[in-house]
């Protein structure tokens, strides 16, 4: 049986059993559906974010569509879905019940204000009904009320101004959310510390057109006959989700830990958002795509990672890839290589061949009687692609060429 | 088309084919593919159908395309997708077998053909009109990829059938289970879609074949196939329920199958040989309702001729078999059959299978009860065959014997393919020659009436 390592981690002095959290969206709608998350092994949750009962929710319908790559389904998410539609009263008291039950569990409260005082208002609401921290959802980018949600996280005084005013009136620690959808998301994160805030959630979801009706010419989700821009989730954002949280922890104006999500679905995701510099993971589409369970292979297969790469605990690996993520123009050029084919693993398919000559350095023949590449070193341009492609496990590799390269001087062009 | 059961072999009844593939599990079965250089499985089959390409393209989303190559190759491509043993031709060598096991190419084709009949989507495209006219006999495979391809030039084609309905085996043999005759109907639809005239019912005789040229016909395909069985003599053979593969098959795809049914259902049933003919008797048997049904057959599994998929199939339906083993008598009551008589073999000479190697070995005989006996040993060619042709060379088995391209005759107007040529062989194999003495036939009628330009057939 795996033995679960403690994965414990602090953040902001709130103790989190584990990294894993859900993330602020359907997944995490009402107290029923996070209970069964917390009964599954999930360290804490971002409740579905609560808007201020003012203004009525309406979800347009339908209000998903995934994007779909060859046989794969779901490799992204589109979703217009709003904040919560529930009445207010219906989740502060879904709130309460949680904390009560589920006291180790860490319940942060997403919130949405559509004015100063409602932010003020909401605040307070979530801290008095339980919530150990509070998330400022300057991220949605697709609101359908006007000046909210991402128009906030890309007007920077907005973010400080809301910042501040929520820290004025609560005691616990408070996240801002913010989206990606900006130039350089350091500097909505600089504002959102300015303004008091503890942590910074990177990244909401990416705004995005990710297909389109070719039949009705509408953007999908088609909602009667309309499309919209809107959030991209899943995994093919998890390489920008990585960027940003490499791009927090970097920023050395920026003291506050760095909460990472988007595209997270197995231990290996969670690991690259810790050694970015996370300090937890919030997970949506990876639950809309596989449910809930997916946490317990995270937490598995995170636990043997450790142990075979000897970490004590959950906070050495934060970070841990920062020092070696640097600029393009710190690479030592003079190192060089080539791919090496073991061809007793060869099937015989040919693709190497085919990539090679059409957008490589045409670096292999082909012998048609063998049904097998014929590697030229001389031709090797060591960009890999026929690796990419091969469908073999470990019959491509990279192997460095010993001995300096001469470094030609930079030519301009 | 009733199509019920999904993947699995066990039949549920006689007549039902199974559902092909769906959308999905046809890209997922592309996803697999390795979209190889130099493709093995283009390679292998004899009328040319192009899987490397037809697959890359539904992988890319170019569904239309890929409609277009697979028909475009191969105008029966749906129902070669369904009777061909695949695993003997385009499947053989492919590549993906080294990593799990080969592609079903069979399938992906299937799903492609169905698919272009949900969309409405005939590529087979009509040049204009030209002069030539060609007379086809027999409209097996062979007789309708010719009449395809010569029509697709813009001749005028008919095609004379003695039968009553078209297709050949492909009606009369192959059982509905593996092609039901709505789908061939549907298949069939696409060629008459074509101008392709069917006169039915039609039996060509004795110099038949010049009748036609002097009639206007400015050259003939001759393709009737091998519809003689290989007849055993055998010691009770003549008693009621012996009959022969050809007859039991044939009376299955006609309308009413009560006859057949009855003299099956509950009862003990043999079958003669070990090819896929054998399998095909043996499920049919089992799926009507048949208790015991036997294969017996002289060598052993290993030698058995079967495609594995019929094979398979038969296994599938609990068929007995009995390889190493010969009949020996047949006994009947009243003139009726109740048992049989046979003994196992053994090989004279150890390491040599062939059945010229075979001994009966002392004291294995063996006895089976059963109530109907079919042989399925072979077909030959009708001795009226040779009669039809004049100036056409045949062989001593009454093959037609043709130039090296196996299509062209002695008769420099008379053209032939198929089994008529080769002896029992593939469907694909019969369309392959169809398609190639169209071709003969298109240049043959370029030459005569030459000033107009004979553009490569095209699909839309
Ligand atoms: C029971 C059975 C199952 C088979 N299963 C398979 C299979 O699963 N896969 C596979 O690849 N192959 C299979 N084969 C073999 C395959 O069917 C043949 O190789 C193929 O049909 C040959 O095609 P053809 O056009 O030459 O002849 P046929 O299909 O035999 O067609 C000849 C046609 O000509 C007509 N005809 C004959 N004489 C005349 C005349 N004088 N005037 C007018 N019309 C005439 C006949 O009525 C018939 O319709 C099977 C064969 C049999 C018998
Ligand atoms: C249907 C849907 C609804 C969402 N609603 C909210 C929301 O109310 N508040 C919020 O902060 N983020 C919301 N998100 C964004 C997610 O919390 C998360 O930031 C984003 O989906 C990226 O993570 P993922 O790739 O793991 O899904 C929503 C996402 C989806 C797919």
């Amino acid at each position: 049986m795996a033995k679960i390592r403690d994965l414990s981690i602090n953040i902001c002095g709130v103790k989190f059993p584990n990294p894993f959290l859900l993330s602020s969206s359907p997944v995490s709608n009402t107290a029923e559906m996070v209970a069964r998350a917390f009964d599954k092994g999930w360290g804490g949750v971002a409740y579905k974010t609560i808007a201020h009962d003012r203004t009525r929710i309406i979800h347009p319908s339908p209000r998903m569509a995934p994007f779909n790559y060859e046989n794969k389904s779901l490799v992204a998410l589109q979703n217009v879905e709003q904040t919560s539609d529930r009445p207010m009263k219906d989740n502060w008291a879904d709130i309460r019940w949680l904390k009560k039950h589920y006291p180790k569990q860490v319940l942060i409260v997403s919130i949405m204000g559509f004015s100063l005082d409602e932010w003020i208002d909401l605040a307070r609401m979530g801290e008095d009904n339980g919530a150990d921290m509070l998330e400022l959802n300057f991220s949605c980018p697709h609101m359908t009320v006007e000046g909210a949600g991402m128009k906030v996280g890309q007007a920077m005084e907005l973010i400080e101004k809301f910042t501040s005013a929520v820290k004025k009136t609560v005691n616990i620690p408070v996240i801002a959310k913010l989206t990606s959808n900006v130039t350089d998301i350091t500097i909505p994160a600089l504002y959102a510390q300015k303004g008091g805030a503890d942590a910074i959630t990177a990244i909401n979801t990416v705004r995005a057109l990710t297909e389109i009706g070719l039949d009705d010419f509408v953007p999908k989700p088609n909602i009667h006959g309309k499309g919209a821009m809107s959030g991209m989730s899943g995994p093919a954002i998890k390489p920008i989700g990585l960027k940003c949280v490499t791009e927090l922890a970097q920023c050395d104006g920026l003291k506050i830990p760095i909460i990472g999500c988007g595209g997270a679905e197995t231990w290996v995701d969670i690991a690259e958002y810790l050694m970015c510099g996370a300090a937890a993971i919030q997970v949506t589409t990876g639950i809309i795509h596989y449910g809930q369970r997916i946490v317990e292979d995270m937490a598995e297969g995170l636990s043997d990672w450790m142990d075979a790469k000897k970490f004590n605990n959950l906070q050495e690996i934060v970070g841990k890839s920062l020092v070696k993520t640097v600029g393009t123009d710190a690479f030592d050029l003079s190192r060089q290589g080539i791919a090496q084919f073991d061809l007793d693993k060869c099937i015989g398919c040919g693709q190497c061949y085919i990539v090679c000559q059409d957008a490589g350095g045409q670096g292999l023949g082909w012998d048609s009687e063998k049904r097998r590449p014929v590697p030229d070193d001389k031709q090797c341009l060591s960009c890999m692609i026929c690796g990419m492609v091969c469908p073999v496990d470990a019959m491509v590799s990279y192997k460095y060429k010993p001995g300096k390269q001469e470094i030609l001087p930079p030519v301009m062009g | 088309m009733k199509t019920k059961h999904r993947i699995s072999d066990h039949l549920q009844n006689a007549t039902d084919m199974a559902q092909g593939l769906s959308l999905t599990q046809a890209m997922n079965e592309a996803a697999r593919c390795h979209l190889c250089h130099d493709a093995p499985c283009s390679q292998s089959c004899p009328a040319g159908t192009d899987p490397a390409t037809f697959i890359r393209k539904l992988r890319l989303r170019n569904i239309k395309g890929a409609i277009r190559t697979v028909k475009g190759n191969n105008v029966l491509s749906g129902i070669c997708a369904l009777v061909c043993p695949t695993e003997q031709l385009c499947q053989k060598g492919c590549v993906a077998a080294g990593m799990d096991k080969a592609i079903d190419i069979g399938g992906i084709q299937r799903f492609l053909v169905e698919h272009g009949w949900e969309m409405k989507f005939n590529p087979l495209e009509k040049e204009e009109k030209k002069s030539g006219k060609l007379a086809v006999i027999g409209s097996g495979p062979a007789g309708l990829s010719c009449a395809a391809e010569v029509a697709m030039a813009g001749h005028d084609v008919t095609i004379f059938e003695s039968m009553e309905k078209a297709g050949g085996v492909l009606r009369y043999g192959v059982p509905s289970f593996r092609l039901h005759g709505d789908f061939l109907d549907r298949e069939l639809k696409d060629l008459k879609e074509l101008g392709i005239k069917f006169n039915c019912g039609k039996t060509i005789t004795r110099a038949g074949a010049e009748g036609l040229l002097k009639k206007g016909y400015n050259a003939v395909f001759f393709a009737p196939g091998t519809w003689k069985t290989v007849e055993l003599n055998l010691p009770g053979i003549d008693l009621k329920n012996v009959c022969n593969a050809r007859d039991f098959l044939a009376e299955m795809r006609s309308a009413d199958q009560t006859k057949i049914a009855q003299m099956v259902k509950g009862k003990n049933v043999a079958v003669y040989g070990g090819g896929s003919v054998a399998m095909d008797v043996a499920t049919t048997a089992k799926s009507l309702g048949a208790n015991k049904v036997y294969i017996i057959y002289r060598r052993s599994m290993k030698e058995m001729p079967a495609a594995r998929h019929d094979l398979d199939m038969a296994l599938a339906n609990y068929v007995i078999f009995r390889p190493m083993s010969i009949v020996t008598e047949l006994m009947g009551e009243k003139g009726k059959l109740i048992s049989l008589k046979g003994i196992e073999t053994d090989w004279k000479k150890p390491g040599e299978t062939s059945s010229a190697n075979l001994v009966p070995v002392e004291g294995t005989e063996f006895n089976l009860k059963v109530d109907v006996f079919v042989t399925a040993l072979g077909y030959q060619a009708e001795p009226a065959s040779k009669e039809i042709c004049a100036g056409v060379s045949f062989s001593k088995k009454g093959l037609v014997e043709t130039r090296n391209d196996g299509v062209t005759t002695a008769n420099p107007l008379i053209f032939a393919g198929g089994d008529i040529v080769r002896g029992p062989a593939l469907v694909v194999e019969a369309v392959a020659d169809g398609k190639k003495a169209g071709q003969k036939i298109i240049e043959l009628f370029q030459k005569e009436h030459p000033g107009k330009k004979v553009a490569k057939r095209g699909t839309r």
